[in-house]
């Protein structure tokens, strides 16, 4: 394909991008050096590095930095492992694997707000568990600040676990039949079988389903804010936190929700430059 | 081969199995319970698991605007528009798989399903909500068709041309899709904002755009519209669809639109006429990621649509009080709003692994 034909055939989406998110990415930056109120939309006043030594000396951004962190550390590893775990049982499931990959896949492609509310319902006064729990531990049960982070940890996982589990199902379904049977006849247990031959042969896959796993537990929102609500701050995430400065009623400050949106980015890109350089690298060689 | 396992351990296989589902889906039985009880079931201090009386009272106060309505004849039309659709589209599936012309089948299915939309709310009186379900609706509907026409186009320029630009673009792409919501809706609001003084002050606003927009409006703006919300969602799901498309586009081979090209068509006409009929599962897969994207979408919303919502936000709107009405209608607007996406995985199932382990094999 020559030169003119591919931009004739790239244009359009180029064109969406570069107006609708290089250049709001632009406006992000150069919205976060002003001061700008959601009252007062018409007069931003340029006011250098001010929103971001605001942000950065704010204990509640520091805080939501750490839930943050909290969350990528704690979400990402149990969901992959957890994943993994059910892409072998399920790999192992002979006939009626459909329906339980059906039943599997619900709560990753429902939608987020909902799937946070349904879960918060059986531990809120009168769900099925918040019951349960009173029962069992003979005290009364309720969503609160004492435990709102770790039931937001526990659905978060019960949220984005199908996404591991069916992309290592693809990955165990390709595994060449006869390398099962070698091991097999070398007399492999299910453990050896598991750490020298499925393992490895999942390695990229590995890689990917981390990268695309961290990227989305940071910049979460959506799960995290039904749970929180404007309550509950110390278990606000960056994106919360973020959404809760630029838009609180009648004192919402844009320029600073941009900052943070600027703080976050740059987070963002610290662990995604290395990601992309390799990608780069594969893109350029695979093309010749 | 494959050696046959002792039925003890399929046993336990499929014990593992159901403790899994229940994982998954007790969340969604749960609500479901809640929506059909009444209130004082709900508020009883021991959970009423079975036995309890049944209603859609839920179902009808955050739907229909009349209390009186039997809701069995709203179930009635609802099973059996569900049915025709059905029927429709088996018989659809059936034609294809004897390589007749299947379209006019699933076009059909389309046309009922439009068709019961507008018919619902001149049988039954309802509330706003059904217009943020219509809202729901033409946003998805609206965000699929452009952002999969635009998407399919530069998948398939990126798919094969071999120039540096092409990757500079996949890899730039890669980089936004990583990127959140938050450091694009602030823009997009401030955006939209001068853009509407704009079109107010210069009077190019007062032209009428049907359908995207409430007809008969008088002055075109765009924050508080569908057309925002579309423009919005188009914008963030770009990345992911070129990148799916060129993944799926790669493994076609090039002498296929080359054939088409000697035969005097053009690249375009080629890849129409050759490329995209054989690519249906690839455009159903990508299609099925971006109607869910557009349904789920939450924060743009938000904030974008201070009024004009879509479902996801009409239903945490709900959740903010503690009374056990709106938890009841808080249900009943869950449900509804999952029933399709069940649906969505029952008969799509196929295509949405295949969508979900495409980027992946790719590494």
């Amino acid at each position: 394909m020559n030169r003119r034909t591919f931009w004739g055939f790239t244009l359009p989406s180029v064109v969406i991008m570069l107006v609708l998110m290089v250049f709001p990415l632009i406006t992000t930056i150069w919205l976060g050096f002003h001061r700008l109120l959601i009252r007062d939309l018409n007069n931003p006043s340029w006011i250098g590095f001010a929103n971001y030594q605001d942000v950065l000396t704010d204990p509640e951004f520091w805080s939501a930095f750490r839930f943050t962190m909290l969350f990528v550390v704690v979400t990402v590893p149990i969901q992959m492992i957890f994943g993994l775990g059910v892409a072998l049982v399920l790999d192992a499931v002979g006939r009626g694997r459909s329906i339980y990959m059906a039943a599997l896949l619900l709560p990753f492609i429902v939608t987020p707000v909902v799937g946070s509310l349904v879960f918060k319902d059986l531990f809120e006064r009168g769900g099925l568990l918040s019951w349960l729990i009173e029962v069992v531990t003979d005290n009364p049960f309720a969503v609160e600040a004492s435990n709102v982070k770790w039931l937001i940890l526990i659905q978060s996982i019960w949220h984005v676990m199908p996404f591991a589990m069916i992309t290592f199902f693809a990955g165990l379904q390709s595994l060449p039949e006869e390398r099962m049977e070698a091991s097999a006849i070398d007399g492999a247990g299910f453990w050896r079988n598991l750490w020298h031959v499925k393992i490895p042969h999942l390695r990229s896959l590995i890689t990917f389903v981390g990268m695309i796993s961290v990227m989305d537990a940071y910049r979460v929102y959506d799960s995290v804010f039904v749970w929180t609500g404007s309550r509950f701050t110390e278990a606000h995430t960056l994106q919360v936190y973020n959404v809760r400065v630029a838009t609180a009623f009648d004192i919402g400050r844009l320029g600073k929700g941009n900052a943070i949106a600027v703080i976050t980015v740059l987070g963002i890109f610290v662990v995604l430059i290395p990601f992309l350089w390799r990608s780069y690298k594969e893109q350029v060689s695979e093309r010749l | 081969m494959l050696n046959k396992r002792h039925p003890l351990t399929m046993a336990g296989i499929h014990a593992t199995m159901l403790v899994l589902v229940a994982w998954s889906v007790l969340p969604f039985l749960w609500t479901f319970q809640t929506s059909i009880k009444f209130t004082r079931d709900v508020a009883a201090k021991i959970p009423v698991l079975w036995g309890y009386e049944t209603t859609a009272n839920a179902y009808n106060s955050f739907w229909l605007d009349d209390d009186e309505i039997n809701m069995w004849a709203v179930l009635a039309f609802i099973v059996g528009v569900g049915a025709v659709a059905s029927l429709l589209g088996i018989a659809g599936r059936r034609v294809s798989k004897r390589g007749g012309r299947s379209w006019l089948w699933f076009a059909a299915v389309i046309a009922v399903l439009g068709l019961a939309v507008w018919l619902f709310p001149r049988l039954w009186e309802t509330e706003t909500e059904y217009e943020f379900l219509v809202n729901s609706i033409v946003v998805t509907v609206l965000t699929m068709i452009i952002s999969l026409t635009i998407g399919m186009l530069a998948g398939y320029g990126l798919a094969r041309y071999t120039g540096i630009s092409g990757v500079v673009i996949l890899i730039v792409a890669l980089g936004f899709r990583a990127l959140p919501r938050t450091a694009f809706v602030l823009p997009y609001f401030f955006g939209a904002k001068e853009v509407d003084d704009w079109l107010v002050s210069s009077g190019v606003g007062t032209w009428d755009f049907p359908l995207i927009d409430f007809p008969f409006i008088d002055q075109l703006t765009l924050l508080d519209t569908r057309l925002v919300l579309v423009m919005a969602l188009v914008a963030v799901n770009q990345p992911f669809t070129i990148w799916m498309f060129r993944t799926f586009f790669i493994e076609v081979p090039k002498e296929l639109e080359e054939a088409a090209m000697i035969d005097g068509a053009s690249r375009l006409s080629a890849f129409f006429r050759v490329i995209v009929p054989i690519m249906w599962p690839a455009i159903i897969a990508t299609g099925l990621f971006t109607l869910l994207l557009a349904y789920n979408e939450y924060l743009f919303v938000r904030v974008l649509a201070p009024t004009n919502w879509t479902l996801p936000v009409a239903i945490v709107s709900l959740t903010g009080g503690e009374s056990s009405r709106t938890i009841t209608e808080a249900a009943a607007a869950s449900v509804s709003i999952t029933l399709p996406i069940v649906v969505v995985i029952i008969l799509f199932q196929k295509h949405l692994v295949k969508g979900l382990s495409a980027g992946a094999v790719k590494g």
